[in-house]
């Protein structure tokens, strides 16, 4: 942990933040069970968060503030949202930023940088319309140009932080005539307008996140000054599909948040739990599901993290990256939240009992994020029309790209490697055909068979195995794609929807070779045994139509040794299990369930 | 610079003539329209292509092409007559 100083700042602010499940701490469960029912904004929380300076690592260094890299970016807000989505999702409404930080001049990022940091400034994203919905390019928002300015007109809905924030990114089409060309995107200062020229639409009321500012905004003829156009006019569509492939990725963490929580919860109660004279965690199927929803969990921390990272090294290629993030990571989280909540049993559906009530707060509050900033099937949509090129390019590979994609896969993946600037500039609407990840795979498997494993044999050779399935079964998938019909448009077929998912997959069973692969010796004990590895990639391709070896039962075992070990010791439930603010009263645990530890990780 | 030779073109085709026909050649397949009723001077979204599909036919075209293109290509240049002149011009498409 001291070595990788990404983690530094996630591990502070639990430390100041307390244990959740202590009732008298800020943000803690009890608290935010209240906030919940009471569905007033958390201003109070919120308040904490800019006071403890938080904003700054929203605003990138070079602008003045302490934005560095995404994988610090999503551990941090992995820690609020372990506590509480509605505040981390409220707090976090902030990552819009990027857009300025994208698309800004000079003088827009300062202010911005400034405001935000001072001022406490915090902003909405307005793209989506009550007749519209995903279909930004049908909308009905206008922006008429008139002298020094644009005269706005329309309504935005449903918008988070809609009412309490100050500053709005509008998408409003600024020439009828334009097509793809004629929207633009405003950032809009409401405390430079005229106050009647807008208003606020009532709080909508919701299945989750209750708490939030879940509203809209309305113009009518409201003057807007030239200088609050951001880019030029006519690239709204453009910087808004590029700003998407940026907090898409980021989503994802507020899903890891959750699915800690709902899993330390659960296991909790299978630990305390006695029925028949057993304890639930001592029967197999409670035990064994608890150890599937930690291995979900370490997957997509592989998906998850890699992009993170990959944001700094690969950023051309995030129209595929982001859009395989914000679809796998969300829904393998809310089905390993669902699969759980079969041990919790009765309580999950309980609003005060066991832990105040989080795990159906979080399954209630998550449920949103596989469907806001785009849901999971305009993100499979977006994959899939790349998948053609993406299929054609795999085919063509030269040796001289294949190691320049070998050298990208270890800067993204090499955890304690340094990371390049983020460079917004460069994201692009479509890949070009490529995708690292898959790509990278028969180098890979050059590399594990050249590879000396002390102690760890079987599981190399397991290793090597599952990763020549995930390349034939990419051979496969590519072979159906090439001779297909392409469809364009959103005239897509349910089975490509289906074979879509099929390639997430793949490229999260790659990711996770990868991040083993790369970090083997950094984070060694259980990481670098790897018998976690080959329980996710069977987990992977058990939606695949191949047949398997079967992994030994102790592999289980193990695993779930150390999900205990992880939740004795408050840390985190990850690849990199930093350290969770201490428990205020740790459960005793018996020796039957726990082993001693004798694997620092970090 | 690339040399266009394929099915579509014939050497007697100017450069423009080709991309053109490849480019209405596409938008039938994809729209499922007749290539007769494409007309070179309507813009593209008239015919139903969405801004999404415009990013993918500029990916084909760069496969066609063998050239990288800017991906807001169709967005910018959005007729098959406008788009055809401006890659003879800029990237010095030849036959
Ligand atoms: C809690 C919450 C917070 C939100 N916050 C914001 C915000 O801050 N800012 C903002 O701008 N918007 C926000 N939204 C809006 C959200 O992004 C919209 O729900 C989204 O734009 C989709 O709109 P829609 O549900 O009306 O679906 P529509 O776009 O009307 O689509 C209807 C259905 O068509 C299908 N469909 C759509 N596109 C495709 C496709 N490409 N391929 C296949 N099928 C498709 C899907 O099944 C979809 O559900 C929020 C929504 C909620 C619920």
């Amino acid at each position: 942990m001291e070595k990788l100083k990404q983690y530094w700042l996630a591990q502070q602010l639990e430390t100041d933040l307390g244990d959740p499940r202590d009732p008298t701490q800020r943000m803690s469960f009890a608290q935010t069970a209240a906030i919940d029912e009471s569905e007033e904004f958390p201003d109070a929380e919120i308040a904490w968060l800019y006071d403890y300076n938080l904003q700054d690592y929203y605003v990138p260094t070079s602008s003045g503030g302490k934005f560095t890299s995404f994988e610090e970016f999503v551990s941090f807000v992995r820690v609020m949202s372990r506590r509480d989505l509605n505040i981390a999702i409220a707090f976090t409404t902030m990552f819009w930023s990027f857009l300025t930080w994208m698309a800004g001049t000079d003088e827009q990022k300062e202010t911005l940088s400034r405001q935000m940091r001072d001022e406490h400034l915090t902003m909405c994203l307005a793209y989506s319309e009550k007749e519209h919905g995903s279909d930004l390019v049908g909308g009905g928002v206008t922006a008429t140009k008139v002298d020094g300015g644009y005269l706005l007109n329309g309504e935005k809905w449903p918008i988070n932080r809609a009412t309490i924030s100050g500053l709005t990114y509008v998408l409003a089409r600024t020439n009828p005539e334009g097509g793809n060309r004629g929207l633009s995107l405003f950032m809009v200062d409401k405390s430079q307008l005229d106050p009647k020229s807008y208003y606020n639409l009532p709080k909508i009321k919701t299945h989750g996140i209750r708490a939030a500012d879940m509203s809209g905004i309305g113009f009518s003829d409201c003057f807007i000054p030239d200088s609050m156009l951001l880019g030029p006019e006519g690239h709204g569509l453009e910087l808004a599909l590029e700003g998407f492939q940026i907090t898409r990725a980021l989503c994802a963490a507020f899903s890891q948040g959750a699915a800690d929580t709902c899993l330390r919860t659960t296991l909790n109660f299978a630990l305390n739990r006695q029925v028949y004279g057993k304890t639930v965690v001592d029967m197999p199927h409670a035990r064994r599901t608890l150890t599937h929803a930690f291995l979900d969990i370490l997957t997509c921390d592989c998906v998850n993290i890699a992009a993170a990272r990959g944001f700094h090294v690969v950023p051309e290629q995030f129209s595929v990256w982001s859009a395989v993030d914000k679809y796998f990571v969300p829904v393998t989280l809310e089905q390993m939240m669902s699969d759980i909540s079969v041990v919790l049993g009765a309580r999950f559906y309980m609003r005060d009992e066991h832990d105040h009530g989080v795990f159906q707060k979080m399954l209630r509050d998550s449920s949103i994020i596989s469907v806001f900033d785009g849901s999971s099937v305009v993100n499979l949509h977006a994959l899939i029309l790349q998948r053609r090129q993406l299929a054609k390019t795999r085919k063509r590979l030269k040796p001289e790209k294949m190691a320049a994609i070998q050298q990208r896969l270890a800067n993204s993946f090499s955890l304690d490697s340094a990371l390049p600037e983020f460079a917004p500039q460069k994201l692009e609407l479509f890949s070009r055909g490529a995708d690292d990840i898959p790509q990278g795979l028969p180098l890979l498997i050059e590399e594990l068979k050249a590879m000396h494993v002390d102690g760890a044999q079987s599981v190399i050779i397991e290793v090597i195995d599952l990763a020549e399935i995930i390349l034939a079964q990419l051979n496969v998938q590519d072979e159906v794609i090439a001779h297909s019909a392409f469809e364009h448009g959103h005239g897509q077929s349910y089975e490509s929807f289906e074979l879509a998912k099929q390639y997430c997959r793949l490229h999260a069973a790659a990711a996770c070779i990868y991040m083993w692969r790369y970090n083997r010796q950094s984070l060694g004990g259980f990481f670098s045994q790897g018998e976690w590895l080959v329980l996710c990639i069977h987990r992977l391709l058990s939606h695949f139509d191949v047949s398997l070896k079967t992994v030994p039962l102790e592999y289980y075992e193990n695993v779930f040794q150390e999900l205990l070990r992880l939740d004795h010791e408050d840390k985190m439930f990850s690849i990199v299990p930093f350290q969770l603010a201490r428990s205020t009263s740790t459960p005793e645990i018996t020796e039957n369930h726990a082993t001693a530890s004798n694997l620092q990780l970090i | 610079m690339q040399q266009l030779q394929t099915s579509n073109s014939s050497s007697a085709v100017s450069p423009a003539m080709a991309i053109r026909q490849w480019l209405i050649s596409q938008l039938a397949e994809v729209l499922s329209l007749d290539p007769s009723t494409i007309e070179a001077q309507q813009p593209l979204t008239r015919y139903g292509l969405d801004s999404i599909d415009a990013v993918t036919l500029v990916g084909d075209l760069e496969d066609w092409l063998d050239l990288e293109l800017p991906s807001t290509l169709l967005w910018d240049y959005p007729t098959v007559e406008k788009a055809a002149n401006y890659l003879v011009e800029e990237f010095d498409v030849s036959v």
